[in-house]
């Protein structure tokens, strides 16, 4: 069960891009915003430190995002760096494009590669999960090189897991 | 005294008559006349009787006194000494005793000094036996430490070496391989 917080500003989240009629360019971009807040230490230590005023951490949100994201996203990231809550963000994402997803009848399938999918791959690997666990589902591709090659999948509760890294740290366990 | 007067009238004896420069005339030149010689004898007896009689008691008393005191001097020094003995032997054993004491706490000290001295030893000894042991543990679980460590290094460079060999070993076409195989599995899977 989620934070009622989180559930709180996701549903904000959710309503504004929903009323701005760009649910699913704003729900694909914070999703991409999320996982590179993840992965960089730097950003999450910035958005996230006390010590810095929260105009100025808005400030270093709209820098990021200025011309990269739509002025709706950039403008949701800093609401909620700025009223503090900067570690949920990607609890709040998360919930946001489960939300999303889940009001076009479709499940979240979060897709980790070493390398960019192109539209075609994509397109063929949806229709892959979706045959695979009979739902219908929502493409999330996060390029992560760590995971060396192949694809791992989830979908809810299901891990489909074809990577080199999975496959090396099983061979080193085996060692 | 008497016989020296008679032996003096023999020698005076004679019937010479002597003058002297104030013209008194007697019998002899040297001794006077016999009646004198009696008187003065009487005299000197009667002299001597009474100075007998008077004056010795007190001399005879005096020198009673004088030597009951030398007595009581005598008997003073002698006790005096006695004691100077009694207290000369009491010094003596009282050295004696001391010695004795001195001996006594000195052959004390030595056991009470050999005690020590022994069981310094036995702490010492139990002591460096006690850090050779740890020393001995140290060592042995500075060694496994370095071994475990060492063995974590070599796992973790191994791991390092094999995820950098496996990624240059993946080129695109393999990584497309990849990819297609997992759409392909996956959507099969159904």
């Amino acid at each position: 069960m989620s934070d009622p917080r989180i559930e709180g500003y996701a549903k904000a989240l959710f309503e504004i891009a929903r009323a701005e009629g760009s649910l699913d360019e704003v729900e694909d971009e914070l999703f991409r915003f999320a996982r590179s807040y993840e992965s960089s230490d730097a950003l999450r230590n910035a958005l996230t430190d006390d010590m810095i005023p929260a105009a100025k951490r808005q400030a270093i949100v709209e820098d990021l995002l200025g011309g990269k994201a739509t002025s709706t996203t950039t403008q949701l990231v800093s609401m909620v760096v700025g009223s503090g809550r900067g570690r949920d963000l990607p609890a709040i994402i998360d919930v946001l494009v489960a939300r999303a997803s889940s009001s076009k009848n479709l499940e979240v399938a979060e897709v980790r590669t070493a390398v960019v999918l192109t539209d075609d791959q994509q397109a063929r690997l949806a229709a892959a999960l979706a045959n695979a666990t009979g739902k219908q589902v929502n493409l999330k591709v996060v390029v992560d090189p760590s995971v060396l090659g192949g694809i791992i999948a989830t979908v809810g509760d299901t891990v489909i897991d074809g990577t080199v890294r999975t496959r090396l740290d099983q061979l080193k366990a085996r060692l | 005294m008497n016989a020296l007067l008679t032996l003096g009238w023999f020698v005076a004896e004679g019937d010479d008559v002597y003058v002297d420069s104030e013209g008194i005339v007697t019998h002899s030149a040297l001794w006077p006349e016999i009646a004198e010689i009696i008187y003065g004898g009487l005299a000197s007896l009667i002299i001597f009787a009474l100075l007998v009689k008077f004056g010795g008691p007190p001399i005879t008393k005096s020198f009673a006194a004088r030597t009951a005191r030398i007595q009581k001097q005598l008997d003073d020094a002698a006790a005096d000494k006695a004691s100077a003995a009694t207290e000369a032997t009491d010094i003596r054993q009282a050295k004696g005793d001391i010695e004795a004491e001195r001996a006594r706490l000195l052959a004390e000290a030595d056991v009470q000094a050999e005690a020590m001295v022994t069981d310094f030893h036995a702490r010492l000894d139990d002591e460096i036996a006690e850090l050779q042991a740890r020393a001995v543990a140290d060592i042995a679980t500075a060694r496994t430490r370095g071994s475990d460590e060492l063995r974590a290094e070599i796992a973790r460079l191994s791991s390092t070496a094999a995820d950098r060999a496996v990624a240059e070993s993946i080129d695109d076409a393999t990584q497309q391989e990849l990819i297609e195989a997992f759409i392909q599995k996956v959507g099969a899977s159904a």
